[in-house]
């Protein structure tokens, strides 16, 4: 019989997997259990967001204050994911700065507010007139009226992330099972449930939208509703497109891997699977999202659409969730509350250390687990 | 009818009678490199119908057109495709959007498609018939591009089919290509100048197959194709692929378009098959003369035929490696026990078929895998319905089959997708006949072909992504265990033709490691686009679709 680990990962995400690269890189004995299955990290398409997506506000005008407050976890995120692309050996990270583009004096103006209420937060924001869009970024249609630039914005390469990080977690010795956990026991030894009883040290519940349903045994309810979202890329072209585009009323993200590849994406809607357990892609989000990201930069209509996918995000409410299940618990979570890919390494990293007893490296109380208790 | 194109292509004026393919034109012209890939290799024609992406060009300043599936015009203006093609939007008017109604849609214009429409026809129904080619007639009947006389009896069988379905009233769509698969069901395509939304009451699959090859080092190199893609060039324009051309194989399509070939004035350097000779299995020989004795004396005269020409033909035999030298492509191939080398200009391979069943897939068909012939079949009921109703497939989407049981398929599918009823006693024992002689055919031509754990560690697998065996297995061996995994961590079957190449290749070798069965779950998950689609063609499509807010 295999040891019992110091910390348990249930969800082998970019969330679970940075919590593993930290606790084994302090010396802990780390598990992961993952399902192997709709993992949203293997769909993710790599934007690095800092700045409030309007696409948030719009469908969650209740969580606003909520994101608003979570900013500055942003920029740790960027750094964090910077730290990752050193120590990993390169991501293919790009931090060239997100454009969130106005067509309108009055998504410029919206911007404007937006861009205040962010720099209050310690964001450093830029308003570009139409002119200075067009210098920056020549790839735009002409006839915008303006854009919100966030200089630490950017991009990432999902694939060589997670391959990476995966070889790094094989070389410390970290164990992965494929199990699918569907409870979680709390008490001075916990256990997670699946096949078979784990018991660990610590449990550290990094499973994205299904974190909802096992936070229910650590005393907690917690809304992690799965959210299918869409994405397309192209064939590759010339590597023109630096920025994470976004759209101040629409939805949409667009950017270029070093590759040349173009990606799609920005929260349109795909089908929780009725056929297999993925996400399925429908006609209406691939047909309108593509059309726009070619209204917004018209060379990319010289390249042809190769793939689309789906994935699942999880907004919860807007806010990670960092630390114990409660005072004293031994069942943590890990939950970036939207954006999980750019916040993963950070909060995974940070949850690991509290489990750990250890320093989590930034003030995570704002994050606790208390809100959740019933 | 006949008149002369004039393009160029990177400069050189190239000469060419209309109706000719780009990919038809330049290799008469002694071009074989069309496209660069990433890692500085070129790539020419490979399986000349659409589906490698290999031969990709841009045409007047459009990039990624593919030369096998793109006309010759005068004045073109043909470069070479560069890897990543600068970001500039294409010239060209926006294609209309249409949405389309019909009864009864049919994809794909072969045998089996054009029976189909002719039965939905005579049972009353409106029946829109959409191909990917310019001129329909499918890969058996290849058609001549530009009209004129028949080349022999297949040729003219398919014109005759052809002009009937024309005279049942089938509105035909020529050179319109299924992007999109949805519940409904509902069916994207692009047709020139179109950009088709359609929702048929039944639909109907007839997309045929496309040609397995074998994956040997050098199998990517320009001049190296399929035996169908050679075929094309010669019946549907009369180009010969090359002037010295080897042909290496599994089954009856080889001998016959090398006699093709050779009566067209090529050199037929080589013939190979991988089974041993028809004659150590007299009894499966008996048993197709038995089934179809015209067909089977047919071969047997093919076999005659090539022997008078003095055609080379060795059994037992598989290629090893294909490298370029100044003299051409060198092919190194073993024969019974001995290694051997011959240097052509062409070298074509089909190693059997592979079904084009995306559109099943896509739409949630139930599949079972063959593992007689290595592919998914549909499960379909007696009329050919798919699990999924109101879908149909029919012909060599559902597996290997032949044009005559296609045929059938389709008279039985169309009738009854127009609501005309059970298939008739006759239509069933006709089918049980060219079934069995199917049967008969592949017994005699069974071989144990080399599958991918037998390539060399430097051969590409994936011929877009350029993925070779040895990454796969370091995937493998870092233990990536589905192939969603493998595809993640290598990018195989990332490229423009979507893993039809190696993904069954893939497929085969996990579960053989693994000790697993196959299943569709095998495969690389179903994906739209089926083929890479123009922005363009989505732009134009979004007014059909624009009543759905935008965070849904």
């Amino acid at each position: 019989m295999a040891e019992t680990p110091d910390l348990l990962i249930v969800g082998g995400g970019i969330t679970g997997q940075a919590a593993a690269l930290a606790a084994a890189g302090a010396g802990a004995r780390v598990t992961i259990v993952d399902m192997a299955r709709d993992a949203g990290s293997h769909a993710n398409a790599g934007s690095l967001h800092v700045q409030m997506q309007s696409r948030f506000l719009r469908l969650n005008p209740h969580l606003a204050e909520n994101l608003e407050n979570s900013l500055p976890l942003y920029l740790d995120a960027v750094a964090e994911w910077a730290r990752l692309d050193q120590t990993l050996g390169g991501v293919e990270l790009a931090r060239d700065g997100g454009l969130m583009l106005a067509e309108t004096p009055e998504q410029m103006a919206f911007l404007e507010e937006k861009a205040e209420r962010e720099a209050r937060k310690g964001l450093s924001m830029d308003l570009l007139d139409a002119a200075a869009l067009e210098r920056i970024a020549p790839y735009l249609r002409p006839g915008l009226a303006g854009a919100e630039l966030c200089r630490d914005e950017g991009k990432l390469n999902p694939l060589v992330a997670n391959r990476k990080i995966e070889a790094r977690l094989a070389e410390l010795g970290v164990r992965r099972i494929t199990d699918r956990i569907d409870g979680i026991e709390d008490g001075g030894r916990p256990a997670a449930l699946g096949r078979q009883r784990y018991e660990a040290g610590a449990i550290l519940i990094a499973a994205a939208w299904g974190a909802g349903a096992l936070a229910g045994g650590a005393g907690l309810t917690l809304p992690s509703p799965p959210e299918p979202l869409h994405m397309n890329i192209t064939e590759p072209g010339d590597y023109a497109i630096r920025h994470l585009v976004q759209h101040a009323e629409r939805s949409i993200t667009l950017k270029q891997f070093r590759s040349g590849q173009v990606v799609i994406g920005g929260g349109w809607p795909a089908r929780a699977g009725t056929r297999g357990p993925a996400p399925e892609v429908l006609e209406d989000s691939l047909i309108g999202n593509v059309a726009l990201a070619a209204l917004i930069a018209p060379g990319i209509a010289g390249l042809r659409v190769l793939r689309t996918w789906a994935g699942y995000n999880t907004p919860v409410d807007g806010k990670a969730t960092i630390g114990a299940a409660a005072e004293g618990s031994r069942v943590f979570l890990a939950l970036p509350g939207d954006a999980g890919y750019t916040l993963g390494p950070i909060v995974g990293r940070a949850a690991a250390a509290a489990a750990l007893g250890h320093d989590p490296g930034i003030d995570i109380s704002p994050y606790s687990p208390a809100r959740w208790r019933s | 009818m006949t008149g002369t194109v004039r393009f160029r292509f990177e400069g050189e004026e190239v000469t060419a009678p209309e109706g000719r393919s780009l990919a038809a034109a330049l290799t008469e012209a002694g071009h074989r490199a069309f496209r660069q890939t990433d890692a500085g290799g070129a790539r020419g024609i490979f399986c000349g119908m659409g589906v490698c992406q290999d031969c990709l060009v841009t045409v007047d300043g459009t990039p990624n057109r593919r030369a096998c599936m793109t006309q010759a015009a005068e004045g073109m203006a043909v470069t070479r495709q560069a890897a990543r093609p600068p970001l500039s939007a294409p010239p060209g008017a926006t294609p209309k959007a249409e949405r389309l109604e019909p009864d009864v849609l049919i994809v794909g214009g072969g045998a089996a498609g054009l029976n189909a429409g002719i039965a939905a026809r005579e049972a009353g129904a409106e029946v829109l018939l959409i191909d990917e080619r310019k001129v329909p007639g499918g890969q058996y009947f290849k058609q001549a591009a530009g009209g004129g006389a028949p080349l022999d009896a297949q040729q003219a069988d398919g014109a005759d089919l052809v002009a009937r379905a024309q005279n049942a009233g089938i509105d035909m769509l020529a050179g319109a290509e299924v992007w999109g698969a949805f519940d409904g069901p509902q069916v994207l395509a692009s047709a020139p100048g179109r950009s088709l939304a359609i929702r048929p009451r039944a639909l109907i699959v007839a997309t045929g197959a496309y040609e397995r090859p074998l994956m040997i080092p050098g199998w990517t190199l320009p001049g190296v194709m399929t035996v169908g893609a050679a075929q094309t060039l010669w019946r549907s324009y009369q180009v010969l692929a090359g002037r010295r051309v080897a042909i290496f194989g599994n089954g009856p399509l080889n001998p016959q378009v090398a006699l093709e070939l050779a009566e067209g004035g090529a050199e037929i350097a080589l013939l190979a098959e991988a089974a041993s000779p028809g004659w150590q299995r007299p009894g499966a020989g008996m048993a197709m003369a038995r089934h179809d004795a015209r067909l089977t004396a047919k071969g047997a005269g093919m076999l005659l035929s090539l022997k008078r020409r003095g055609v080379p033909l060795v059994w037992n035999t598989l290629p090893q490696e294909i490298t370029q030298g100044d003299g051409g492509l060198t092919v190194r191939y073993r024969t019974g026990g001995t290694e051997r080398e011959v240097t052509v200009d062409a070298l074509c391979m089909n190693f059997g078929f592979q079904p084009q069943n995306e559109i099943l897939r896509l739409l949630g068909t139930r599949m079972s895998y063959d593992a007689r012939f290595s592919q998914l079949r549909p499960e379909r009921s007696e009329t050919m319905e798919t699990t999924v109703p109101g879908l149909f497939a029919i012909g060599d989407c559902c597996g290997l089959g032949g044009a005559p049981a296609a045929a059938v398929e389709g008279r039985i599918a169309g009738r009854a997708a127009a609501g005309g009823g059970e298939p008739t006693a006759a239509d069933i024992a006709e089918l049980a006949h060219h079934r069995r002689f199917q049967d008969a055919l592949w017994t005699l031509y069974a071989a144990d072909l080399p599958q991918l754990q037998d390539a060399p560690p430097e051969t590409l697998i994936c011929r877009c992504e350029e993925v070779t065996r040895a990454t796969l297995d370091a995937a493998l061996e870092s233990g990536a265990e589905d192939i969603g995994a493998v595809k993640r961590a290598t990018r195989i079957g990332m490229g423009r033709c979507q893993g039809r190449y190696c993904g069954p290749a893939l497929a085969g070798y996990l579960a053989r490691a693994q000790g697993r069965p196959l299943e569709d779950l095998s495969y690389f998950a179903p994906r739209v686009p089926i083929k890479p689609v123009d922005i363009a063609t989505i732009v134009a499509a979004e007014p059909l679709f624009r009543d759905v807010p935008d965070d849904g």
